[in-house]
């Protein structure tokens, strides 16, 4: 198990370098000056965007950028990264710990305390939807299949559908506009930190929350009806039921476990993706989480800030499939580690 | 001015001009009559909300250069030496600098060396005086433009009597290198409470661009750690801010007890106890919200304007609504590299449509034909004696017979690029090219993205025309023509803001002689005689003024809209009930 761990944490590592370099490449190389969004119109005085090209480092060729970057990754660096500015005026320098993902200059930030400033929020908001969606989705998904083919059945999983046809900037828009705005039956929407007050936390996350999980819910309805369905009718669990079992005991102790794994795989990665960030939802409700950051910085070519959040994404997604490989195992021994 | 930085976006970002509701510039006849509706005489008290979606990029004054943002804090937070007066109806007065925290307006009598004298009792929210010397250090700020970007640093870099290095750039590098500082210390100069600007060249603008933009503005050296500061604002003026700014998200405003209302001119009238700034919030969900005004919606101004989708649900609540036009105008660049002929220009402004565009942008409420570059409300302007004369539906036929009698080959193709991504700027370029192809033209639409400002900033490109939008920096229109027409900004690589790359040494000429007068109005008058020129050329074609159709909440008390403050809700003047 511990050997598996390694190998796959190695594999994830090669994958993350190659990925860094890869878009470091793609964006430092594009066909826009990011210099252009220092100056706005005074671009055009002589020597301007020059000396802010200087300033920012962006004169270096892109290895050059590119090993100072990975240095400031395990070292730490300085912005700007100029000895004579340090030594005359020291206050103006910003420092950026390792693992230091760059700075932005249109935010006057570093991309990692921006990318902490903004995670807690994604974070609670892919948490809201993931409670919703696992208790509506996976036990919709359930008594879905309990009742197949009946009314149930077929009322829960319409109803799902029809959620799942909206596109999820339009069922956002309807909630924002219409139960918070227009009919006030929430509050309007806004983001206030677990820690400042975890009621209007929970009350702020409620209708984005709702937002995301109505796009999941029908998915997982449907994957877990049919996981149920199928596991029900395995050898194993005829011969349970003919041993006398009770019901609940072949549910819930075998029928779900079986069912289970293949959900816990796609749950897992789902939400290591809203981890992310939720680019449509964030925009629409105003979260300045992870995903409006993406957005933000892919629009203005604020290209550290697009490195720093491709990393950070890839990151995730990675550890989360290990993750997931690792529990498979734990959850099913017919898993082998391979 | 903060028209300013809004037109940069402009050219970077045609979607996002179209989004901008920044200032305005209404002018008699302009309004729909919904303008002057204030909502009743303001009192002291309450808790103002004001909504937007496009987050303040810069709070640090040096590096502001967006209108919205240079008159929110100048009537709130930051004062300078001088202001436009509040709810000032008159356009003339309205764009007048009037005493901030100097005693008076002063002359120059040769442009070149202003010497203002400071008032006593004006305190910086910790108590301290503010003095010559943050004036002083202010300013230097603005020769940091490496380390504190974004900002109007032309103005001082330029105008300071501060010798060039090789490249152009000042010898002065700004306080945080130092170097060349005893060039700086030279160029501005204080004595007790009287600060010296000393200028290469007459600048009678100097009141107007002090009034219009904030990089003159006081900033304490000991406050000061860089672009660290960027969303930091330390108060001079009769409100601070509670706790942080946060980008996207806003803040909050509360009253400083440390600002003195007698060392004012009684333009801040500050009535709001408190002002809270929401950012990021949809421009259609503000709308909503205002017209709803459940809570402390009712209390809310924006300053994003009022969308077509949107018009049914605002227009019952006429008395909370404004229609002014904004300070912006757009045109067509024809390249003259590319389109040499004068006939081939002529055809292609006469057929121009701009009728059809404003109808494609959504009506008199969105846009408003332009017949100009330079835009109405600044003073001196005369009308184009040459594009007024031209239908705004423009003339396809009349365009025909030009290319015919001149001999032009035709269809004449042209490739027409712009900053694309937005279906109703599609929309409306299909109206100008329908109106050329009819004209005998063949054209092209090149909707371009990210790279828009790139292409077009390249003198080989292969566009023969391109789309631009500006506005003025100050009042003046010393911050239109020459920032776009002057050929000498003109090199190798770059166009600089005259993507058309035009050359008129006649035009660069009459400009040098504009700069060196004083009086407002004849410098108007100058720079609208030198537009004459351009047009005569047809250097560029005007296309449309975009208006700010806004609405405030019905709680809303004092609200105003004038030149003073580019046609932003002024904030020196607006309460709540």
């Amino acid at each position: 198990m511990y050997a598996y761990v390694i190998r796959r944490l190695f594999s994830g590592l090669v994958m993350l370098i190659v990925m860094s370099f890869a878009t470091f490449l793609m964006f430092f190389n594009g066909a826009v000056d990011p210099v252009r969004y220092t100056c706005g119109k005074a671009c055009g005085v002589p020597g301007v965007l020059e000396r802010n090209r200087a300033m920012l480092g962006y004169d270096d060729p892109v290895p050059v950028q590119y090993a100072k970057f990975v240095k400031g990754v395990f070292v730490g660096r300085d912005f700007p990264d100029d000895p004579a500015l340090r030594k005359s005026a020291p206050e103006t320098i910003a420092r950026c710990d390792a693992p230091c993902l760059g700075y932005s200059p249109k935010e006057n930030s570093t991309v990692t305390s921006m990318l902490a400033e903004r995670a807690p929020i994604s974070a609670s908001l892919a948490v809201a939807a993931f409670i919703m969606w696992i208790a509506f989705g996976v036990g919709g998904g359930i008594v879905a299949a309990l009742y197949k083919g009946r009314w149930p059945d077929k009322l829960i999983v319409g109803t799902a559908l029809i959620f799942y046809a909206f596109p999820t900037f339009f069922i956002g828009l309807f909630l924002y506009k219409f139960v918070a705005i227009k009919w006030e039956l929430t509050p309007q929407p806004v983001y206030t930190a677990f820690t400042e007050d975890p009621v209007a936390w929970a009350m702020g996350l409620f209708l984005p929350g709702l937002t995301l999980a109505l796009f999941y819910i029908a998915g997982y309805i449907r994957l877990t009806r049919s996981y149920v369905i199928e596991a029900a009718s395995e050898d194993y669990l005829r011969t349970a039921k003919a041993k006398g079992l009770d019901k609940r005991t072949i549910l819930w102790k075998h029928t779900m476990r079986s069912a289970l794994t293949p959900l816990i795989t796609l749950a897992a990665l789902d939400f290591a993706g809203l981890l992310g960030g939720a680019i449509i939802t964030e925009t629409v409700f105003n979260y300045q989480g992870l995903g409006k950051l993406a957005v933000d910085a892919a629009t203005t070519w604020d290209l550290p800030v697009t490195v720093g959040i491709v990393l950070t994404l890839s990151t995730i997604v990675i550890l989360a499939n290990i993750i997931v490989d690792v529990l498979y195992a734990v959850i099913d021994p017919r898993v082998k580690l391979a | 001015m903060n028209r300013t930085k809004a037109s940069s976006v402009i050219a970077l970002s045609a979607v996002a001009v179209l989004g901008l509701s920044a200032c305005g510039g209404g002018t008699t006849g302009n309004n729909n009559g919904d303008t002057g509706a204030t909502g009743g005489a303001a009192t002291a008290g309450g808790d103002l909300l004001y909504l937007t979606k496009r987050p303040a990029e810069h709070l640090d004054p040096q590096r502001m250069y967006i209108g919205r943002d240079i008159f929110t804090t100048g009537r709130t937070v930051y004062r300078s030496l001088f202001q436009f007066p509040a709810g000032e109806k008159d356009a003339t007065k309205a764009q007048t600098p009037i005493p901030d925290i100097a005693t008076e307006v002063p002359t120059s009598s040769d442009g070149k060396t202003w010497t203002v004298t400071l008032k006593e009792g004006v305190k910086w929210q910790d108590g301290k005086d503010v003095v010559c010397e943050d004036f002083k250090y202010g300013v230097s700020r603005a020769f940091a433009y490496d380390v504190l970007d974004g900002g109007p640093f032309q103005y001082p870099t330029q105008y300071l009597d501060i010798p060039k290095d090789k490249d152009g750039s000042p010898a002065y590098k700004g306080p945080y290198s130092k170097k060349g500082q005893a060039l700086f210390d030279k160029a501005v100069t204080c004595k007790g409470n009287e600060i010296t600007y000393k200028f290469n060249k007459p600048w009678g603008d100097f009141p107007l661009a002090v009034a219009g933009l904030r990089v003159f503005d006081p900033y304490r050296e000991d406050q000061d750690k860089g672009a660290k500061n960027n969303f930091v604002i330390f108060s001079n003026g009769p409100y601070k801010l509670d706790g942080t700014w946060t980008k996207g998200k806003g803040g909050k405003f509360v009253r400083n007890d440390q600002y003195d209302p007698k060392t004012d001119e009684g333009t801040r009238q500050a009535n709001p106890d408190t002002i809270t700034f929401e950012e990021g919030v949809d421009e259609s969900i503000i709308t909503d919200r205002i017209v709803a005004g459940a809570g402390n919606d009712a209390n809310a101004i924006t300053d994003r304007v009022v969308r077509p989708p949107s018009y049914s649900k605002v227009e019952p609540l006429k008395d909370q609504t404004t229609l002014v036009d904004s300070p912006y105008v757009f045109y067509l660049v024809p390249n003259m590299s590319r389109v040499k002929d004068v006939n081939v220009r002529k055809a292609l402004a006469t057929a121009t449509d701009n009728e059809g565009w404003v109808g494609a942008l959504g009506g008199d409420k969105a846009a408003v034909a332009a017949t100009s570059i330079i835009n109405p409300s600044l003073p001196g302007f005369q009308e184009n004696p040459i594009f007024s004369k031209i239908p705004a539906a423009g003339d396809p036929a009349a365009a025909k017979k030009i290319l015919t009698d001149a001999g032009v080959k035709m269809p004449y193709p042209i490739k027409l690029t712009y900053q694309g991504g937005d279906p109703t700027l599609d929309k409306a370029m299909g109206v100008i090219k329908e109106g050329w192809d009819k004209a005998g033209f063949k054209t092209s639409l090149d909707p371009l993205t990210e790279t828009y400002y790139d292409i077009v900033n390249k003198p080989n490109n292969d566009s023969d025309v391109f789309q631009g939008g500006w506005g003025s920096d100050y009042p003046s229109a010393a911050t239109v023509i020459p920032l776009l027409f002057d050929s000498r900004q003109l090199s190798a690589s770059q166009v600089g803001n005259n993507y058309g790359q035009y050359k008129n040494k006649a035009v660069d000429q009459a400009i040098d002689k504009a700069a060196l007068i004083t009086d407002p109005i004849k410098a108007g008058e100058a720079y609208s005689a030198i537009d004459k020129t351009i047009s005569e050329d047809y250097g560029y074609i005007p296309n449309y003024i975009q208006r700010f159709y806004f609405i405030r909440g019905k709680n809303v008390t004092g609200y105003e809209q004038t030149e003073a403050t580019s046609m932003f809700a002024d904030l020196g003047t607006v309460g709540v009930k």
